[in-house]
């Protein structure tokens, strides 16, 4: 009797699926399959990425000469495949490496799309560009830090982000010209969460700056999405280091702004890893309480009427937010998936993966302060920079570092409120 | 040293306070009706939420979003009680973490898209700034929810032990057939126990909303910390979940500060377990 | 003799179902309906027919995912060689976990679970040797065979078709052994059981063991199939909810109710979130969870309880009212 029952359920079960539809890519539309987190605790960046794309599709869909170098922007369309609009088709990551994968399987066999964006988490990053990687489709990644992805012998998957090392290094070089100035840089404490963001940065900074002979002299590690930070505070409040560096996720980088204010804790430079300082919400969370923290960041707003003011400001229409590094590196790098479909004229995965192999875009081209877009054999930008940036007003970042790309020079000490 | 020491026990003191303040509303239902409930760290989302609505809608603090919290949520586990609970109750265990889990998805995400999932936080110092005591510092904002949660806490214990209104909802709780047979509703009385314990919740979240971030998912990180909470302090005990609350609340704080925080949560579950082991009933709960 | 009948039919389906549906998202459909309803079978061995609603069985899990993708990233060997590692690990812990706690009645043996998972996912999370917050990786290209990597996901399915069979076969001899009896009289009454002779410990500690076993070699599954293991997507408690909620859906104490809870919420779920996780408002888990908690409300012991006449299951789990 009641295996009639499992036998109607499996079929009712198939029969759904059956119904997916398999759409046909149409000539004059590129697909790109896009992973992100959409759901869950980091949500709000997938949301802010959603925006960033639409925006980089009107760009490249529509003639956009005002901003000037921006390869695909003049004209409407992708010039090398006779106009072909692209088309975005974004999927939840549900914060989980066994749904990015899914996801990533589902994008490329049943929406066919020419290549894969994504994952934001480096783990999902790791497992997505795994199913890519078997049917030889391009992955591009713009954001994921871990510096593993990238060792992993993969010739379909290239990444335009800076890395840890790379940041690693300019921290040191940013302190070194701090104490130039006469600041005090002797002791460094490093704040991060136990993700594997955190933990990884946290490793590669620590060694950057043991290899300059400044060994970190305090390590404070946290469970993420702490409840209650006040453990911490204090025991920064009592070693009294000079230089806090914060490897944070936004929930963390909220409270831990509030607790400084509330047991009276101001380090002389506060000195943060992108992330959650980085998130608007942060800012308008907290922002005020948190004036003087240095960021690392690759975006900088630029001149009004510059391509980057411009970009920033279609942004602001279509999201409410500002602009923000994380967003920018996102955007940055699906111009650069975009260019190198335009270059290959076809949605072969393979000629979009020599293409992508020959980028070699200057700074003038980009929107982000990169020195410039250039693979090595691993797929990684070898010309992945950043700058540091200080939020002196507590409403918006401004570039002080280094001196080449300061709009104003930094502010010592860290304020607060 | 030790007078950082002193305010690692007090910081930890007022938030385990806290802890005890959110717990308490899942501590009632889960002794009176034995209802895991899996969405009950979305009920404090809720309470952070219509406080937050309130201050962007009208301003003003606590004063105006806590009670208001308080009545939104009160209604919320009526709702929930008629058109979820009283149905599931009668069903296995499994019944009830399959209903209040989906509870908790509905919940979290409807919130979610109506809301986005922007870090969202009230101005800070909105109850007012931080007190220091010769260098102790305490923020008014955990103060206020501290002196709260020992109110609620006392007000509960003697709503159940001092009036007929608790005497009859322990009742219900103790022998339904047996209440009925007395002329005592028992869907009155449990739906009464949810209003108070979904009432209690929403106060928690909207006082919690003040010196914390608002993000849908906020519940998730809350829940756990309740559920232990509770099983340490006794299904059903309320003084049992403030003791829980304030040991638990001291512990994290000390182990954060001596052993590092990443061991913190270890500490608390290990403790927890150890304790099960001596006193399976939990802190305050009956044998 | 309808019941073969029958049997035969579900099993041919079964066989047929990636050849029928052979799109490579469907067959990976099914591959996943199949793995979860390997562990959701297993779950309900001890949280189905014991009784006792385990809410951290993602440690056996995660026992199983981590002995497959250890064994290649730390000894350079076949993930396959993680399945016996794992199992043997599960089986110690659970017997480690299981003395103590399956003497906790109802709700108190849930959040001990609960603790122990949180406790050995914190563990896991600050352990560099077990790849810490980031993880392990298995091969993403394949040395040979046994790495089990493989671009189709029709060896996996059948793969996981064989396994399920086995474990539906462990739990109807189990049923119909000595222990199964003795299980249905402690899930109905510890106090009667114990009282007519029943070894009621041992039971259920056997029965916790046993499951922990099958439990262990879903996990390495899941891991070898998609090539990674953190913390997160190993040990979280999300894990144990997902596979409790399976079972309990299609009916937890019947032989083919984690597989109908398995074929109904892997495909929503995945089709769900193809359909709306992309506009990011959140819908996909506003229907998910509507869903549920319709079929808590509507069909509390379980889908298939609607067919086999135990719509009102009475043997609660312990947890119930006082009589």
């Amino acid at each position: 009797m009641k295996l009639k029952h499992v036998t109607a359920l499996l079929c009712a079960a198939a029969m759904s699926i059956a119904l997916g539809t398999n759409a046909r890519a149409d000539d004059k539309v590129v697909k790109i399959g896009v992973i992100l987190p959409m759901s869950g605790g980091t949500a709000s960046i997938g949301a802010h990425a959603k925006a960033a794309l639409e925006v980089a599709t009107d760009i490249i869909n529509n003639a956009h000469p005002e901003l000037g170098n921006l390869p695909l922007a003049k004209n409407a369309g992708l010039a090398g495949l006779g106009g072909a609009k692209i088309e975005v088709v974004i999927a939840d990551n549900q914060g989980n490496p066994a749904t990015g994968q899914n996801q990533a399987l589902r994008l490329i066999t049943e929406d066919k799309v020419a290549a894969v964006f994504g994952a934001y988490q480096s783990g999902i990053t790791l497992t997505s560009s795994a199913i890519a990687e078997k049917y030889g489709i391009p992955y591009l990644n713009s954001e994921s830090v871990a510096a593993n992805l990238t060792e992993r012998g993969f010739k379909w998957f290239f990444r335009t982000t800076p890395i840890a090392t790379d940041f690693a290094k300019a921290y040191v070089d940013f302190l070194a010209d701090m104490k130039a100035a006469g600041a005090k840089t002797d002791a460094i404490a490093l704040v991060h969460d136990n993700t594997e963001y955190g933990t990884s940065v946290a490793n590669t900074i620590a060694g950057a700056f043991k290899e300059k002979g400044q060994p970190v002299a305090l390590d404070v590690a946290y469970p993420v999405n702490a409840t209650d930070l006040q453990g911490q505070v204090l025991q920064l409040k009592d070693k009294k280091p000079d230089v806090i560096i914060m490897i944070s996720y936004t929930s963390d980088a909220i409270l831990f702004a509030k607790t400084m204010q509330s047991l009276d804790y101001k380090p002389a430079i506060l000195l943060a890893d992108d992330a959650g300082y980085s998130d608007p919400s942060f800012i308008k969370a907290v922002g005020k309480i948190s004036q003087g923290v240095f960021n690392r960041s690759s975006w900088s707003v630029g001149p009004s009427g510059s391509p980057s003011a411009i970009i920033a400001d279609m942004y602001k229409k279509k999201s409410g937010e500002e602009m923000d590094d994380t967003v920018g590196r996102q955007m940055q790098g699906f111009f650069v998936l975009a260019d190198a479909i335009d270059r290959a004229g076809s949605t072969d995965p393979a000629k979009i993966q020599v293409a992508l192999k020959a980028t070699d875009l200057k700074p003038e081209q980009l929107m982000m302060g990169y020195k410039g877009v250039k693979f090595d054999d691993k797929g990684q930008n070898v010309l992945a920079s950043g700058l540091i940036i200080q939020l002196q007003d507590g409403e918006n970042y401004t570039a002080v570092w280094p001196k080449a790309n300061a709009v104003k020079a930094p502010v010592l000490p860290y304020k607060g409120w | 040293m030790s007078f950082v020491l002193v305010q690692v026990i007090v910081g930890g003191l007022l938030l385990g306070a806290v802890y005890a303040l959110f717990s308490s509303g899942l501590t009632l239902v889960w002794g009176m009706m034995n209802i895991v409930n899996f969405a009950h760290g979305d009920f404090v989302m809720l309470g952070m939420y219509v406080a937050y609505v309130v201050y962007t809608l009208m301003g003003g603090g606590p004063i105006l979003g806590a009670p208001l919290a308080t009545l939104v949520l009160a209604t919320v586990g009526v709702v929930v009680y008629f058109a979820l609970i009283r149905d599931i109750m009668k069903g296995p265990m499994l019944a009830q973490i399959l209903g209040t889990f989906g509870l908790a998805l509905l919940l979290r995400y409807s919130v979610f898209w109506w809301f986005g999932a922007n870090f969202l936080s009230m101005p800070p110092n909105i109850v007012g700034g931080t007190y220091a005591f010769a260098g102790l510092r305490i923020e008014a904002s955990r103060l206020l929810a501290g002196v709260v949660a020992l109110l609620v806490t006392l007000g509960l214990h003697l709503l159940l032990t001092r009036t007929s209104l608790g005497s009859k909802m322990l009742a219900v709780a103790e022998d339904q057939t047996a209440a009925q047979l007395m002329g005592i509703r028992p869907d009155t009385m449990q739906a009464i126990a949810w209003a108070i314990a979904a009432g209690a919740t929403g106060l928690a979240g909207a006082l919690i909303a003040n010196f914390f971030y608002i993000v849908p998912t906020v519940g998730e990180t809350l829940g756990i910390v309740a559920f232990v909470t509770v099983s340490l302090g006794g299904f059903g005990s309320v003084p049992g979940a403030l003791v829980a609350g304030l040991l638990i609340g001291v512990i994290e704080s000390l182990s954060g500060y001596l052993i590092g925080a990443i061991y913190k949560d270890i500490v608390v579950y290990v403790l927890f377990l150890l304790f099960l082991w001596f006193r399976p009933q939990g802190l305050m709960g009956k044998a | 003799m309808r019941r073969w009948i029958w049997l035969t039919v579900v099993a041919a389906l079964a066989i047929a179902y990636p050849l029928l549906l052979s799109s490579p998202f469907q067959q990976r459909l099914g591959a996943l309906v199949l793995l979860y309803a390997i562990a959701a079978s297993a779950w309900n061995i001890v949280g189905g027919y014991a009784g006792q609603v385990s809410v951290g069985h993602v440690v056996f899990f995660g026992c199983g995912a981590y002995a497959a993708m250890g064994s290649y990233a730390k000894f350079g060997l076949s993930p396959l060689f993680g399945i016996p590692g794992g199992i043997v690990i599960a089986v110690g812990l659970a017997a480690i976990i299981g003395v103590p706690t399956l003497r906790l009645s109802g709700h108190y043996f849930s959040m001990a679970t609960i603790a122990v998972a949180e406790t050995m996912r914190l563990i896991v999370t600050n352990t560099d040797w077990l790849g810490a917050a980031v993880g392990l990786s298995g091969p993403t290209v394949p040395r040979n065979v046994f790495d089990l990597s493989f671009l189709s996901s029709l060896p996996y399915y059948y793969l996981f078709l064989l396994v399920l069979v086995i474990t539906l076969f462990i739990t109807w001899w189990m049923t119909n052994s000595r222990m199964g009896f003795y299980l249905r009289a402690i899930k109905d009454s510890e106090r009667a059981a114990r009282s007519l002779g029943a070894p009621a410990s041992r039971t259920k500690l056997y029965a916790y063991m046993l499951s922990a076993a099958l439990t262990s070699v879903s996990g390495a599954l899941y891991a070898m199939m998609f090539g990674f293991v953190d913390p997160e997507s190993g040990l979280g408690i999300l894990i144990s909810v997902k596979i409790l909620i399976m079972a309990a859906l299609g009916g937890a104490g019947l032989l083919f109710g984690p597989l109908v809870g398995a074929a109904i919420l892997v495909p929503l779920e995945e089709i769900s979130n193809s359909w709306l996780g992309g506009k990011g408002a959140g819908l996909t888990f506003v229907v998910y969870g509507a869903i549920i908690v319709l079929i808590a409300r509507f069909q509390p012991g379980g889908l298939l309880s609607l067919f086999t006449g135990r719509k009102k299951s009475k043997s609660d789990t312990g947890a119930g009212h006082a009589p």
